[in-house]
């Protein structure tokens, strides 16, 4: 009996590291000389992934010896498969970062530095935001694919309506706040400023914003708040700057000038309501035009309001180009050669801006009549803020004390707890956070 | 051996040769076809298991090689608040959602057990929700429950009440939940309820009628004992998949929108499962995100010897 089940497992074990030796053997490439492979990876949509293949084309024509391998998902799909890829060593060796990530990954030393490179081959001056993927330490960790960066949007058709005067770059928030009044309309037609104004049943917003790119972080930080420190392990949400910036907030979310995230809730997606016409000011990156150009709104941008002390805030997301620290010699000089090829010609700039997606890395092309023709008028907003632009306070936890400060101030948005209970409860939170990663 | 055998198959040998001989046979056929299962299981399942063990020892930020960490998982969870209610939270949805729709699903296979026309049509309008996805019952659900376009409010306002934010209301959210998950599962439990049923012999409804008992008596007294195999069964599969419930949670609160905000309005709808893929995926805390995993396991495990254990004292088996 004993020896037939020995007999067995044998067969068994046999059997099963055969199978492994298949499964293994499958994937060991054969590598060619001169040559080398090239793993790109990066997300798109239908319309974008176009795009992007034709530069891969330019590219090969120029750099024969580099095969690109591509790998491509949509947006949610490709960061959900890349944190196992990277654990199982089958990362793309330079991929697209979605701004927020850079520091996820760098801190994490899956990237490599590319601060000599950047240094050696990149002109600094020539390039809008390099600067938004440097370390505190000043070291840089990826080049810019294509900026976001935040204005105010305006519905003109619904200032027309109310007859009030188009926002200009000399408002503040106080003035924001008096036009938004003007322009909150309940079901029957009445405006905020009416008596007899019904604010359970909105049918237009004011002013629309949504969590913290669109949202809050704009406010907090030209009120002179903001969350983390300069090194960004240390939460400063506890400041009276930040309550007067969550002050004026939470009034106008009362006044239903602006909807709360549980209003927001009630749209298909947090940023329907400007496209959809359901609000007549947003807070919106560049990428937001592609909606309201699609949607024939009437709109225009201008300059964010000044905080009570005059400064600007915008904030600004860079997606960028990484290259993984696995990439070594003939491999890494590969990916830096995508890198630079897209940060350095202008017709792949030119040919990436015409997609409508985001503001070009180049200052030259930024700056030129292909951009800044069409729809809206006045683009030159988005190249003026960059004056006053700064990240959101981006680190390696960035998306976890993102969602704890929701968390907190959220149920201040709602009108449940206190401006300063809110705030005392997200600081607490937020520096958990912050201490659990950076002091081990 | 000869004692052991007997439990093994449990069929009483005719001789002990002949016993040997058959079993052997039929064994080494047994083997070979569970052969591949064998092999799936142990490189895919066994691997990944003991795998999730080892890191819920470890701090593993799935980029990095993990480190070993002792009972600091563990401990910490079992500190931490968010935990607590993300265990309140699933304890919570259980407790309202396995009896009702227990209880529901029976009463509907009963009634859907007859003999009337159009049967069919009505088994299957209730399996309908069953083979629909999530993503689509979202979609249902927010015609009725948006708080500024759905129906449930304008009926509200109708009838002169205060609108309400439903699944975005911390009291209001694990019930409506509850009461949607009841309204897409009931179809399948009912399915395995009206297999049940059909084993029941009719003699005994007849036995019962010469006898002169009426509707509501043959159910309790017929139907529910002779069926309590099958119920039974769907308790355990409810309980285990209401412990493990995901995507209507993760899509209905808020995943859709923002992964991280995923567990509605002040974490009301926060269950374990959320908070296990919150950990692992979205932030990165791999050996934290396991440690819940096997909480979790040991919870299911200690429920389900516990149903099983008490079977003898309801279940009865013909």
């Amino acid at each position: 009996m004993k020896s037939q089940y020995k007999k067995w497992g044998a067969l068994l074990l046999a059997i099963t590291l055969l199978s492994a030796l298949l499964i293994s053997g499958c994937s060991t490439k054969g590598k060619g000389g001169g040559d080398v492979e090239l793993k790109l990876g990066f997300y798109s949509s239908a319309q974008s992934d176009e795009k992007m293949q034709e530069l891969i084309a330019k590219f090969q024509e120029k750099h024969p010896n580099i095969k690109i391998k591509t790998e491509s998902s949509p947006y949610n799909q490709f960061f959900q498969k890349l944190d196992t890829q990277i654990a199982a060593e089958s990362a793309p060796d330079v991929w697209l970062s979605d701004g927020v990530l850079v520091p996820k990954y760098a801190e994490r030393g899956v990237l490599k530095d590319l601060t000599e490179w950047i240094q050696r081959d990149l002109k600094a001056d020539d390039y809008y935001g390099l600067e938004f993927n440097k370390d505190a330490a000043g070291k840089y960790w990826g080049v810019p694919q294509g900026i976001q960066i935040a204005v105010l949007y305006y519905n003109k058709d619904m200032f027309d309506e109310a007859q009030i005067e188009y926002p200009t770059e000399a408002w503040n928030w106080d003035d924001l706040k008096a036009a938004a009044e003007k322009l909150t309309k309940d079901a029957n037609g009445k405006y905020a400023i009416d008596p007899s104004f019904d604010k359970n049943k909105i049918s237009q917003y004011g002013l629309t914003f949504f969590s913290i790119t669109e949202g809050w972080m704009t406010v907090l930080k030209s009120y002179g708040g903001g969350v983390l420190n300069e090194t960004l392990d240390q939460s400063i949400i506890d400041s009276p700057e930040n309550k007067a910036a969550l002050d004026w907030i939470v009034d106008g979310m009362q006044r239903e000038l602006l909807p709360t995230p549980s209003d927001l809730k009630s749209f298909q997606s947090n940023m329907a309501p400007f496209p959809s016409k359901a609000a007549a000011m947003r807070i919106g990156i560049y990428a937001r035009t592609i909606d309201a150009n699609a949607a024939g709104l009437n709109y225009d941008v201008t300059l964010l309001p000044k905080g009570p002390e005059g400064k600007r805030f915008s904030p600004v997301i860079a997606n960028s180009w990484v290259i993984n620290k696995k990439a070594e010699g003939a491999v890494g000089e590969a990916a830096w050669e995508w890198v630079k090829f897209w940060a350095t010609e202008d017709e792949v700039q030119k040919e990436w801006a015409s997609l409508g997606e985001a503001v070009p890395v180049k200052k030259s092309v930024a700056n030129s009549e292909q951009f800044l023709s069409g729809s809206p008028a006045n683009k030159q907003a988005f190249l003026d803020s960059f004056e006053f632009a700064g990240t959101l306070d981006v680190n390696a936890v960035w998306s976890e004390w993102v969602g704890k400060f929701n968390d907190s101030i959220n149920r201040a948005f709602e009108g449940e707890v206190s401006v300063e209970q809110a705030m005392k409860q997200a600081d607490q939170e937020v520096q958990k956070v912050l201490d659990e990663f950076y002091k081990k | 051996m000869e004692e052991t055998e007997k439990v093994r198959t449990g069929v009483q040998p005719l001789t002990p040769r002949i016993r040997r001989r058959r079993l052997n046979s039929d064994s080494k056929w047994g083997l070979l076809m569970v052969t591949p299962y064998i092999i799936h299981f142990i490189v895919f399942v066994l691997g990944s298991l003991l795998a999730s063990l080892y890191f819920s020892f470890s701090h593993y930020d799935i980029l990095n090689a993990p480190q070993w960490a002792g009972l600091a998982n563990y401990k910490k969870l079992f500190q931490e608040p968010v935990f607590w209610k993300a265990m309140w939270n699933t304890v919570y949805f259980t407790i309202l959602f396995v009896p009702l729709q227990t209880v529901l699903a029976l009463i509907l296979a009963t009634a859907l057990n007859q003999r009337l026309r159009g049967l069919k049509f009505f088994r299957l309008a209730h399996f309908v929700p069953v083979i629909s996805s999530w993503t689509v019952i979202l979609y249902v659900s927010d015609a009725i429950f948006n708080p500024r376009f759905g129906m449930a409010n304008s009926f509200l306002l109708k009838i002169g009440l205060e609108p309400q934010k439903w699944l975005q209301d911390e009291r209001l959210v694990i019930p409506l939940l509850v009461m949607i998950a009841v309204w897409k599962g009931i179809g399948y439990i009912m399915v395995i309820f009206l297999a049940g049923l059909q084993n029941v012999p009719s003699d005994v409804y007849e036995a019962a009628e010469i006898d002169g008992a009426g509707v509501f008596r043959k159910f309790m007294h017929i139907t529910v004992p002779l069926i309590s195999g099958t119920t039974f069964l769907v308790l355990i599969l409810s309980t285990i998949s209401t412990f493990q419930a995901f995507e209507q949670i993760y899509v209905m609160t808020g995943g859709a929108l923002d992964a991280s905000s995923a567990g509605g309005p002040n974490k009301s709808s926060l269950v374990l499962m959320i908070y296990l893929y919150q950990e692992g995926f979205t932030f990165l805390r791999m050996g934290y995100a396991s440690a819940i995993a096997w909480v979790l396991f040991v919870i299911l495990f200690i429920l389900t010897a516990l149903q099983v254990t008490l079977q003898k004292k309801w279940v009865h088996y013909e």
